[in-house]
């Protein structure tokens, strides 16, 4: 124990602090004060990396099925490609979707936004000015659009205390209305060569759209796990009271949540503009329900104050996977519907038998 | 009095016991909310329960209605154990719970609120004129005709609802009925009909369990009161009318266990004056509230529940707007209604309810350590988890918090090292200006004696600091000057060594009853 | 929607009789093409009509389509998998598509991964299957296009299409000639989505075979293909216009809220003509005591008609009745007038809504 206060005791505040300060107190610590049974923690075993093996292994059980019934068709090069492809709109959402939840809102609205997003970065005339100048200004337009709603969601929520599922249920419909009146209900080709040559190449054999998904889920878990905003947006969900009163502006911190998934939605957008090289106002039709199933699935709480990027990814793949493996076997949708309601259910379920164990520890 | 014999009962209300209570015990994550309470109800009387905000009444009475499951101890009822497993199991042995939160369904009748969860029907249909009928009899002898068993819950008063949920509990053939906080709804007149309606049933040999922090009330229509405090029965079976009132704050309020407080060191004259408070006023809880707290001093709040003593603190932390007064820290004016603002300054609060406001549970210690200083460790926006946990574990070392694991979720802590986890948090932010509400609340008697040393530490270390507590002896004990709040205003200010605990309580009874 | 189909076990089922009674002539004969060689030069000769369907080598037909959430979509479906069971030399990959274009694209890669030999595709949105659909072809897979058209010529082997322009010409023509007589004759039109292009085209057939005999269109409204929408709509058009001659609905799935809204007002001044062709709009006009006189045909046999074609371009065989070697590049269905008099030959293969 050393004997002068803590390099940040001396520099905190704007007070300065008596450097006799914690001499009083230091008189009556005890023996035992090594950190001896911090380690156990980080158990693979425990908590968070615990239940992602559990997501591995589903996955991995998912693939055997996959191997097993549709052989080299499924285990392929280019399969996984597709898999990849398919996940990668849906997961960068879901990332975004990942903050929201974690931060204790819910937003669902993304998949409207994607749309909305869509249709105003493929207008004749962002199109026209992305011609004559830079494909960039379609990925600003739809980045712009997404932040923007999100925004909005965000004061409503924040400021305007809107209940969050309310004010995003309201976004998620007028944001798909005024995607239909921008695009006149009809499909905007994207015909910007410059644009669609930028997202729709592939470097290194992997297509630039899951290159895009898998930049947002690592600088999506390192905000989450190792910056000032992660840790704000885990108190703001954990105990929003808490957080409050330990001086976090807890209404600034919630509306960027929901400015960071309108980002994502306006991200997937883009996405979405290269892979079917048009916008709609049909686009993430329901995705929003995709990412929160992915989300749940992957071991955040629903509730907020625990979030996991590494689950929501293993979430998205798992439902992705299940996509491919029930298309590849000639089942239908419904019965994939089932299975995806069936798999939720079972995760929820161990999430909260798990909550009950760490609680009674 | 009449028992359920049908034999008359000694004068005193004696006789054959509906409910025996002994050694009751049950345990929360971090904490113990009943350590051994003993409680004895008699039919045909009213007992009332009283004892401060956490002394353990809403656990006990969670625990005879079923909702919570006793770790320990037996229960009889009229003489037989019995093993009360859920709400239902409750209703049938015949407990009926009043809860202080209106549990009434707003978007249905009257009829259906009284039959809710047990509904007259006959092979699946409800037996909506049967229902009504006997809904319209139990209100008629509850005295309230006027309320009809087809309108809607939701368009009644909280009297109303009140009635409605007395007549829920009728309708359950109850033998005993819990009332908690009855009157907090209700105005005088109410008041009144609510008295002459327990009256009513005591004569036909029902118990009622009666919670009130009204101590006149209890005075009027109580026969027996327990005292719980800490989790533990303090005083059995008093009878109302041989016991003063100040004897009953003194058994709310006291020591149960004899606390030693640690010597006060003398506050040098020459200290800094580190908070100022001018004529502070939050409209409807307080107003023209002024003191002084300088570095090394203690300074106490004294009052009752709903005096504005929590109030008091929360406005000068920022956390409520004031709208009168001003707060200067070290000489400068904080900005008001800014929790950043206060704690940029160097202000601390350490909530009354330290898990729903202080604290993340489910976050490992170190990250609550630094919950209001992780960005300032931080480079940029990178978190800086090494410094932070360094940080933290020289707390842990200095405020001697156990177990010693700046990883271990913050749920598993017991309630006094939730509080030095608190205090941590502000030592690290470098926070001089503490202000404590409520600092033993939830923390074991034996840990205590510790917090006291930390309170006194910390002043001593150059920190102001100011303590809110519902016990008087503790704000006396621990404090330099206290100040003594009833009804939102500072009735008196002065050395804490002179002033007694019964010159306070009278202090307060005057401003309470004014 | 219909269940997972298993064209194999059907295969062995219908396999022995149809051997039974076919003449073994092509297959054996045949030089087996590689089936991927659709541009290439054809050694076959021009098969003689009929003997296209004897059954030659096994194909691998991928097929997706929308999500049902409509009649006509439901019996596309239902058709394509039906035709695929008659012939025991087309295995059918069944992917049935949401109505997300992110799926329907996975989809479709998954069966150039597959390398299955021909795809039939009705894209929920052309424009959007475009790039996968141009990328299945490149692989040498033969694309054939069904109802909606995809936005680039490359991205197709074969387009079948119905005929919108042309169902508003037939149902004016129909109109015209029960109404030549009457030059102010009140006509009104309930349309499908406003901003479709399909219902514009209707729109455009029906007004220009109107012009024709010096009619034209008084009162229209548009809904919106379903149920509740015809009847909504239908509801504000007969309120609007208190006396009609005739009525031109484009749908027959909102057709059932249409004429549920023409009973509730009690009206039947009027004669109705309908429009896709449903079975039971049908059925009611075989019954001659509706309004409903006549519907016009958006033929629900486009994806079957697609998977026949697949099978031929995958064999490398010619359609029987053109002289042509090759399956056309584009087929356009016909728009025909149901009424009466000729129902029984279109109840057949009229969809259920």
């Amino acid at each position: 124990m050393s004997e002068q206060t803590p390099p940040t005791l001396a520099t905190a505040g704007s007070v300065p602090p008596d450097p006799d300060r914690s001499t009083p107190l230091e008189r009556r610590e005890g023996g035992d004060t090594t950190g001896a049974t911090s380690r156990r923690s980080r158990n693979p075993f425990h908590g968070a990396a615990g239940r992602n093996i559990g997501l591995v292994i589903a996955l991995a059980l998912l693939c055997a099925v996959g191997v097993a019934t549709a052989g080299e068709r499924f285990a392929s090069i280019d399969n996984l490609m597709t898999i990849l492809r398919l996940a990668a709109v849906i997961g960068v959402l879901s990332i975004g979707m990942t903050f929201v939840i974690t931060g204790g809102g819910i937003d669902l609205s993304v998949g409207s936004v994607l749309g909305l997003a869509s249709v105003w970065a493929s207008t004749l005339a962002t199109q026209t000015m992305a011609r004559d100048a830079h494909w960039g200004v379609m990925v600003f337009t739809a980045l712009a659009v997404g932040l923007a709603c999100g925004l909005v969601n965000g004061v409503l929520i924040a400021y305007g205390r809107v209940v969050a599922f309310i004010a995003t249920l309201a976004m998620m419909v007028a944001a798909r209305g005024l995607a239909e009146i921008i695009a006149n209900r009809q499909t905007q080709i994207v015909s910007v060569d410059a644009f669609l040559d930028v997202f729709r190449a592939d470097v290194l054999g992997v297509s630039v759209l899951v290159w895009i998904f898998a930049a947002v889920a690592v600088a999506g878990w390192v905000l989450l796990n190792r910056t000032t905003f992660g840790r704000r947006t885990i108190a703001v969900g954990g105990n929003p009271e808490a957080a409050r009163l330990a001086g976090i502006k807890v209404r600034r911190h919630t509306m960027y949540l929901y400015g960071l998934a309108g980002l994502t939605a306006g991200i997937a957008a883009i996405m979405m503009l290269a892979r079917t090289t048009s916008g709609s106002s049909t686009h993430g039709m329901y995705y929003e329900l995709d990412a929160i199933a992915a989300v749940v699935v992957g071991g955040t709480l629903l509730a907020g104050g625990r979030g996991t990027i590494v689950g929501t990814v293993l979430g998205v793949l798992i439902f992705t996977t299940l996509t491919n493996v029930f298309t590849q076997n000639n089942l239908s949708i419904s019965a994939q519907s089932v299975a995806k309601g069936v798999i939720i259910v079972a995760a929820v379920l161990l999430q909260q038998r798990f909550a009950a164990r760490s609680r009674s520890a | 009095m009449v028992n359920e014999d049908g034999r008359r009962d000694a004068g005193d209300g004696a006789g054959r016991p509906l409910l025996q209570m002994q050694g009751i015990v049950k345990h929360f994550p971090g904490a113990k909310a009943l350590d051994g309470v003993d409680l004895e109800v008699r039919p045909g009387e009213v007992h009332c329960l009283l004892g401060q905000n956490g002394a353990g009444k809403s656990t006990l009475i969670k625990v005879l209605a079923g909702a919570h499951r006793p770790d320990a101890g037996t229960l009889l009822w009229r003489g037989e154990p019995l093993r009360i497993t859920s709400p239902v199991a409750a209703l049938h042995a015949g407990v009926a719970t009043m809860y202080q939160e209106l549990d009434v369904v707003d978007g249905l009748t009257v009829a259906e609120n009284v039959y809710l969860g047990h509904e007259l029907a006959a092979g699946g249909f409800t037996r909506r004129r049967q229902a009504h009928a006997r809904t319209a009899e139990v209100l008629r002898r509850l005295g309230h005709p006027d309320i009809t068993p087809h309108r809607e819950v939701g368009t009644l008063s909280a009297a109303g609802k009140q009635i409605v949920s007395m007549a829920r509990a009728l309708s359950h053939d109850a033998r005993l009925i819990i009332m908690d906080e009855p009157s907090a709804v209700l105005d005088s007149g109410e008041v009144a009909n609510l008295f002459r309606v327990v009256r009513e049933l005591t004569a036909s040999g029902v118990a009622v369990l009666y919670i009130s922090h009204r101590l006149e009330e209890i005075r009027q229509i109580g026969d027996r009161i327990t005292v719980l405090k800490d989790g533990r029965t303090v005083a059995a079976g008093l009878r109302v009318a041989d016991t003063p009132t100040t004897e009953l704050i003194r058994l709310m309020t006291g020591r149960a266990v004899d606390q030693v407080f640690p010597a006060r060191t003398p506050v040098r004259p020459d200290a800094d004056e580190l908070l100022r408070v001018e004529g502070l006023g939050l409209r409807g809880a307080f107003s023209d509230v002024s003191f002084t707290v300088r570095a090394g001093e203690v300074v106490g709040l004294a009052g009752l529940v709903g005096s504005g003593r929590s109030e008091i603190l929360e406005t000068i932390y920022g956390a409520r707007r004031a709208t009168s007064g001003t707060v200067h820290v070290a000489g400068s004016r904080v900005r008001p209604g800014s929790v950043p603002a206060a704690v940029a300054a160097g202000v601390g609060l350490a909530p009354e309810e330290r898990k729903s406001q202080g604290l993340l549970l489910d976050e490992p210690v170190y990250r609550n350590i630094t919950l209001s200083t992780f960005a300032r460790t931080a480079r940029g926006a990178m978190l800086d988890e090494r410094t932070e946990r360094r940080v933290a574990r020289e707390q842990i070392q200095a405020l001697d918090l156990r177990p010693a694991d700046p990883d271990r979720a913050a749920r598993t802590l017991s309630g006094g090292n939730q509080q030095k986890a608190m205090l941590a948090r502000w030592l690290v932010h470098g926070c001089r200006v503490l202000l404590l509400d409520e600092p033993t609340r939830g923390v074991d008697v034996g840990a205590r004696a510790e917090i006291y040393g930390l309170v006194h530490a910390l002043a001593e270390a150059g920190n102001a600091v100011v303590v809110v507590s519902s016990e008087i002896e503790e704000v006396l004990g621990l404090s330099h000057r206290v100040l003594v709040v009833a009804d939102g205003r500072v009735l008196h200010s002065g050395p804490a060594d002179q002033i007694d605990e019964h010159g306070v309580l009278d202090l307060v009874m005057e401003g309470s009853a004014a | 929607m219909s269940a997972p189909t298993t064209p194999r076990r059907r295969w062995w089922l219908t396999a022995g009789s149809v051997l039974a009674g076919a003449v073994l002539v092509t297959g054996c004969t045949s030089n087996t093409p590689e089936p991927s060689a659709t541009e290439g030069a054809v050694e076959q000769a021009p098969l003689a009509s009929g003997s296209n369907d004897e059954p030659g080598d096994t194909v691998r037909i991928g097929f997706s389509a929308p999500a049902a959430d409509h009649g006509w979509m439901g019996a596309i479906t239902k058709a394509a998998i039906a035709e695929a069971d008659r012939y025991e030399d087309v295995e059918l990959v069944v992917a049935e598509a949401t109505n997300d274009v992110n799926l329907q694209i996975s989809q479709v890669e998954q069966f150039i991964n597959d390398g299955v030999d021909a795809i039939v595709l009705l894209p929920f949105d052309g424009a959007a299957l475009t790039e996968v659909a141009t990328e299945a072809m490149e692989a040498g897979i033969p694309v054939i296009n069904v109802d909606r058209e995809f936005a680039s010529p490359f991205a197709a082997r074969t387009t079948i299409l119905g005929d919108n322009y042309g169902m508003g010409v037939s149902a004016g023509t129909y109109v015209c000639e029960q109404l030549g007589d009457q030059p102010d004759a009140v006509v009104a039109e309930i349309a499908g989505i406003d901003s479709l292009p399909l219902t514009q085209d209707r729109s455009q057939g029906f007004a220009d075979a109107l012009a024709d005999c010096g009619l034209e269109v008084s009162n229209r409204v548009a809904a919106d293909f379903t149920v509740q929408g015809g009847q909504t709509a239908a509801a504000n058009l007969l309120q609007a216009a208190p006396e009609i001659d005739a009525l031109w609905n484009h749908d027959d799935d909102q057709g059932v809220g249409v004429l549920a809204a023409i009973e509730e007002a009690g009206r039947d001044e009027f004669f109705m003509v309908g429009g896709a062709g449903s079975a039971n709009v049908m059925r009611e006009i075989q019954s001659g005591d509706s309004v409903l006189q006549a519907t016009v045909i958006y033929p629900s046999t486009q994806a079957a008609d697609g998977i026949r074609l697949a099978r031929l371009i995958a064999q490398d065989k010619a359609m029987g009745d053109l002289v042509e070697v090759e399956v056309p590049r584009q087929v356009q269905l016909f728009a025909p007038v149901v009424t009466s008099e000729n129902v029984d030959r279109y109840l057949p293969t009229a969809f259920e809504s």
